[in-house]
């Protein structure tokens, strides 16, 4: 056969084509942000199944985030309240300049002074009520204030008593009023309080005037709805829910709400529950040790 | 609009101090702030911080991690599983950088609307992973799901001029 290429000129080489591996090598490099992703999803996933299989309840990153936040959600309470206090005392100074005649700023000095009075009366009142509950419930109990709510989905807050106060998981909490929840994390100086309207809660409970068991569990938007109370028991609007003490976490006999609505189910009734205690405007509450009168310090 | 071959948008720098102050401030303010404004439940202020930042740097791999360690530290101080926030708020760091690198958002319409698209794609996702992994997830909620998007929307809009101030070209 002959060569139709000259002698003595050097073949030209055809153009190199990248070979599987670089090519993968390239493709990967070009999508790497992509690909970052996906692992990072896939991780999280896997951590998520292993956190769902094995239920850890205070997991060390929780703990971390909690104590590093935690000084400065107490200063930035505090802080609150230091400068609305600032901007009270302003409000009230600017308006006392305003007024010339010496009767109007008597007046106005009144009205504040009313108004303190009312502000630290209604605290106070709350503060006794508290106080008065701590005295009749037969348990010990150690008086929180709430700091700082959970960011995300779920309905729980922070109190500002922890592991050093005695206060372990699953005790129940409430205010005078009513159950608020359970404490569901401790940490040193504080804890997390899932509350009874969280869609994950879940209070043995029963109806006061006739003891009719079920459970009260969250809706997620201010409601909670007693299950498992079968279509043929008397159930009517206004009724008292109070703890069964069947969940070995609540003590039997604590208000929980009060029925605001009954349908009829396939087999269970929907019976809707309003919470007695305010929920969205918790600011002190009791948190109550163990469910068992034994528990009370003498 | 979308770029051209020979306009390619230029990501921006923040000042550090500014942008981790920032970071702070925002998980502070997410579980402060509900306990003097109960409104403020809505607020997801790491979510608007990420795609902020996704969109300013026009980096994907940067969204993507902002994104995760927000959502982690959000889900650490929630009751919420490890994971959950973090997956959703990578995701949407990633698309954020991504459509910023598409899109030209220099404007700040345009910035907005992808704010818009990638806030109301936030619950949807987060619900999604729920019912991927949950045997009773909760219900999506639609009242809720409106008012979180134009309550994050509104967020946005008082925030990114704020942020603007510490940005300067990279």
């Amino acid at each position: 056969m002959l060569d139709a290429h000259p002698a003595g000129i050097p073949r030209p080489t055809p153009p190199r084509t990248p070979e599987g591996p670089e090519l993968m090598r390239a493709y990967i490099a070009r999508h790497a942000p992509f690909f970052l992703l996906v692992v990072i999803l896939a991780t999280q996933f896997l951590l998520l199944a292993y956190q769902i299989t094995q239920r850890h309840h205070a997991r060390l990153i929780e703990v971390w985030a909690v104590d590093a936040f935690d000084p400065f959600e107490r200063s930035l309470h505090g802080l609150g309240d230091v400068v609305s206090g600032a901007w009270g005392s302003l409000g009230e100074l600017s308006s006392a300049q305003r007024e010339n005649s010496r009767l109007r700023q008597e007046l106005a000095d009144a009205r504040g002074q009313i108004l303190q009075l009312s502000e630290a009366g209604v605290e106070n009142k709350g503060l006794r009520s508290l106080l008065h509950l701590e005295r009749q419930i037969p348990y010990r109990a150690v008086a929180a204030t709430v700091i700082a709510a959970s960011p995300g989905s779920s309905s729980s807050v922070f109190i500002d008593r922890g592991k050093t106060a005695g206060i372990t998981v699953d005790l129940p909490v409430m205010t005078a009023a009513g159950i608020v929840g359970k404490t569901i994390a401790v940490f040193r100086h504080t804890a997390q309080v899932l509350i009874l309207t969280d869609a994950s809660s879940g209070v043995g409970a029963m109806l006061g005037k006739n003891g009719t068991q079920g459970v009260v569990k969250g809706h997620g938007r201010g409601l909670c709805y007693l299950d498992y109370v079968t279509n043929d028991e008397p159930v009517s609007k206004g009724d008292l829910v109070v703890t069964s003490g069947l969940d070995q976490i609540y003590p039997r006999g604590l208000l929980v709400g009060r029925v605001v609505s009954v349908a009829r189910g396939e087999i269970y009734q929907k019976i809707q529950v309003k919470p007695a205690a305010h929920l969205d405007r918790l600011e002190n509450v009791l948190v109550v040790f163990g469910s068992s009168p034994a528990h009370k310090n003498p | 609009m979308p770029k051209t071959a020979d306009r390619i948008p230029a990501s921006s720098r923040i000042h550090p101090a500014a942008f981790w102050i920032s970071l702070f401030a925002g998980l502070l303010l997410q579980v402060t702030l509900p306990i003097e404004i109960p409104l403020a439940r809505l607020f997801d202020f790491p979510l608007v911080l990420t795609l902020y930042y996704a969109m300013v740097r026009r980096d994907k791999i940067f969204g993507t991690l902002l994104g995760t360690g927000l959502g982690l530290a959000q889900d650490a101080l929630a009751r919420g599983l490890i994971g959950m926030f973090g997956i959703v708020d990578g995701l949407v760091g990633y698309l954020a950088a991504a459509a910023s690198m598409k899109f030209e958002l220099d404007q700040m319409g345009a910035r907005y609307v992808v704010t818009g698209v990638l806030v109301s794609l936030h619950a949807p996702v987060l619900i999604l992973v729920q019912h991927l992994l949950f045997e009773s997830p909760p219900r999506f909620v639609l009242l809720d799901w409106v008012s979180g998007v134009i309550v994050n929307v509104a967020l946005a809009l008082i925030c990114y001029p704020v942020l603007d101030r510490f940005r300067r070209a990279a």
